[in-house]
């Protein structure tokens, strides 16, 4: 009952014009990130956030979540008109919905999407409301040695899930937690990889690593050729799928929120997951699994459910515990510490408020976003009609804009361009970005903890394991390793085997 | 991509000593706690570890489909890449002297003429028209304070 109280009471923080109007022009802006291929919604996100500074947290929060969600609405516009995803998520909509747009059926396609949309990330915002509350009073018992070990299993978490090579997914994780090692020490406060530069004596802003190896990086991909885009035009009487569809896809609806919710409150999954998952659960519950590829809506219904769902899931270990759950939301992290918040279980103490308003603002959110994405899906699906040369260099501007915000210093921006060369390599070199990312951000979490725990335990280490949540934490580390190495072994000596035969 | 893999585990590596080195100058360890060499050390071992290891699996793995792969786009659309990296160094560079409105304009005047082939006067026009528009936000409304060039602004 207290969650729906609280609810109630955030509903009333947010139901303000500004506060309306800032979800409104996040929805608006995610709506667009999803729908022009080359950009996505964490690093439009990393863009905007330098933007924001100085405002009200709620506000801009509100619109950074909202812009979030939107890209997952969006995105599967570009995937059914024109067979090119607008975000990673959206690229399994794009095998059922290019071939219904193809048979006359576009209008069928964005209308179930953005249904499915819009009731899993009601469901979604419910359940995250539920379990993210009850997780951070839960977590209010932690100590430094549990948040050490929760940190260290955040970060492991999302290189075992999300990571396609482990290896290189540890390099980069590894490397992000010596980058947010520059700066002045937390123990004796001593200059570390600083040579002297000043800027450096406050870290690596976390926003100009974002905006390298996400936003630039990712503009210079496409920028790589020269990109136009026709789209199949669609009318608007057309948008509405019928009734008989809509029933006949409601339990794809809700196997979509379970997937994407649900998978999605485990570290480092992410919607691209969640709707490939879905879409694999789609089939096998399907009585005609070999109609998949032809143009079957349960197809879309499932899978874009589910990336909504996810984006609700990947909040739960942020608001609750402080550990991002995706990229998207690590930026989220960030810009919360940045406007001088405590993420984590605390978050519902000290700032319950604002919890709650974003919270509630999500319910606004996916309503501004249903109207946006059915009757105003044509007027968007023109702007793909814009040359994306002529968008690029106006994304570099902001990001340039951005760099120079965080310290009002040029020497931002150069660093910004050494990030964004960086990640364009790691992009070609199939090198993630995102646990890089990732440890910047929770690595000074990780070695604070890890100093205060120690300092309460007189240098002994046994405190990580005498203490029960923590050594159960390091258990399930323990244990991912192992299944994770194992598998690793197993998959090298059944490809030797093979190349034998 | 094994070629890449390889390249990639030697800037580990190079990263690892850095790290390590770095940590050599600070202390280890205080009476109960980590010192400030700390992290840094361990971050230095980890990767190293991990760095060699990359390079000893490229070395002896067996090529796959993803290995034949060419990593980097062909030459044409490297120069291109290329060339918006250049001017994006050359703004961060230009900047003090010929002032936020007008280097970004030129920034974006020239992409849109050499890259994408727009007539000179559509890229002055659109050049114009996005540091006109970003200049008007956040430096008349937000007062961001970005450096004035010899023109004043």
């Amino acid at each position: 009952m207290d969650v729906i109280t609280n609810l109630l009471g955030g509903f009333s923080t947010c139901l303000t014009l500004p506060n309306i109007g800032m979800a409104a022009l996040g929805a608006f802006l995610g709506t667009m990130v999803g729908i022009l291929p080359g950009l996505g919604p964490s690093a439009t996100m990393a863009i905007i956030l330098p933007i924001t500074f100085g405002m009200d947290p709620t506000p801009a929060v509100i619109m950074l979540c909202s812009l979030y969600y939107g890209a997952m609405y969006g995105g599967s516009t570009t995937s059914i008109l024109v067979n090119v995803p607008g975000e990673s998520s959206s690229v399994v909509t794009a095998i059922e919905g290019y071939q219904l747009a193809r048979q006359g059926k576009a209008g069928t396609a964005l209308g179930l999407s953005a249904i499915g949309s819009f009731f899993a990330g009601i469901l979604g915002t419910i359940s995250l409301a539920f379990l993210a509350s009850n997780l951070a009073e839960y977590s209010l018992k932690f100590g430094p040695a549990e948040m050490f070990s929760l940190v260290l299993m955040g970060m492991f978490t999302i290189i075992y899930v999300g990571g396609k090579d482990i290896t290189k997914s540890l390099m980069s994780m590894v490397i992000g937690l010596g980058l947010g090692t520059v700066g002045t020490d937390i123990v004796q406060g001593q200059p570390r990889f600083t040579y002297g530069v000043s800027e450096l004596l406050d870290g690596i802003d976390f926003v100009i690593l974002v905006m390298g190896t996400f936003g630039i990086a990712e503009v210079l991909e496409s920028a790589e050729e020269y990109m136009k885009i026709v789209p199949m035009k669609v009318r608007l009487r057309e948008l509405f799928p019928s009734l008989a569809d809509i029933w006949y896809c409601r339990w794809a609806i809700l196997r979509g929120y379970f997937v994407g919710f649900f998978i999605c409150c485990v570290p480092g999954s992410g919607p691209t997951i969640a709707s490939f998952l879905s879409y694999g659960v789609e089939k096998s519950v399907s009585k005609h699994p070999e109609k998949f590829g032809t143009g079957v809506i349960e197809g879309i219904a499932g899978p874009e459910s589910s990336n909504n769902a996810a984006v609700s899931g990947a909040m739960v270990p942020m608001f609750a515990l402080g550990i991002p759950g995706s990229g998207a939301t690590a930026v989220l992290l960030g810009g919360l510490i940045m406007y001088g918040l405590k993420p984590g279980p605390m978050l519902f103490v000290d700032n319950a408020d604002f919890v709650w308003a974003v919270m509630a603002s999500m319910f606004i959110g996916n309503i501004i976003l249903i109207i946006m994405n059915l009757p105003l899906v044509p007027a968007f699906a023109s702007l793909l009609r814009i040359p994306y040369g002529l968008i690029y260099p106006a994304i570099l501007i902001i990001c340039i804009v951005g760099a120079f915000a965080v310290a009002s210093g040029l020497f931002e921006v150069g660093l910004m361009l050494v990030f964004a060369v960086c990640g364009y390599f790691m992009k070609k070199g199939g090198v993630p970005a995102a646990p890089m990312l990732m440890a910047l951000i929770m690595g000074p979490m990780m070695e604070r903890s890890l100093y205060q725990a120690l300092n309460l335990s007189h240098g002994s280490m046994l405190v990580f394991i005498q203490r029960p949540i923590s050594a159960t934490l390091l258990s399930v580390i323990v244990l991912m390793s192992l299944y994770v190495g194992i598998r690793a072994i197993m998959g090298k000596k059944a490809a030797v085997e093979e190349a034998e035969e | 991509m094994k070629k890449a893999d390889r390249i990639f585990g030697v800037i580990g590596l190079g990263l690892a000593l850095w790290s390590y080195l770095e940590s050599t100058r600070l202390q280890y360890m205080t009476e109960f706690t980590p010192g400030p060499g700390f992290f840094p050390f361990w971050v230095g071992v980890v990767l190293a570890l991990l760095s060699i290891y990359l390079i000893i699996d490229t070395t002896i793995r067996k090529p796959s489909e993803k290995d034949n792969k060419k990593i980097l786009p062909a030459r044409h659309m490297l120069y291109r890449v290329g060339f918006i990296m250049l001017m994006l160094v050359i703004v961060r560079y230009t900047m003090p002297f010929l002032g936020f409105p007008l280097t970004l304009t030129l920034f974006a005047a020239v992409i849109l003429l050499l890259l994408e082939h727009y007539s000179i006067l559509r890229s002055v026009v659109y050049g114009i028209a996005y540091a006109g528009v970003t200049w008007f936000i956040f430096e008349y409304m937000l007062s961001m304070g970005f450096p004035k060039g010899f023109l004043g602004i």
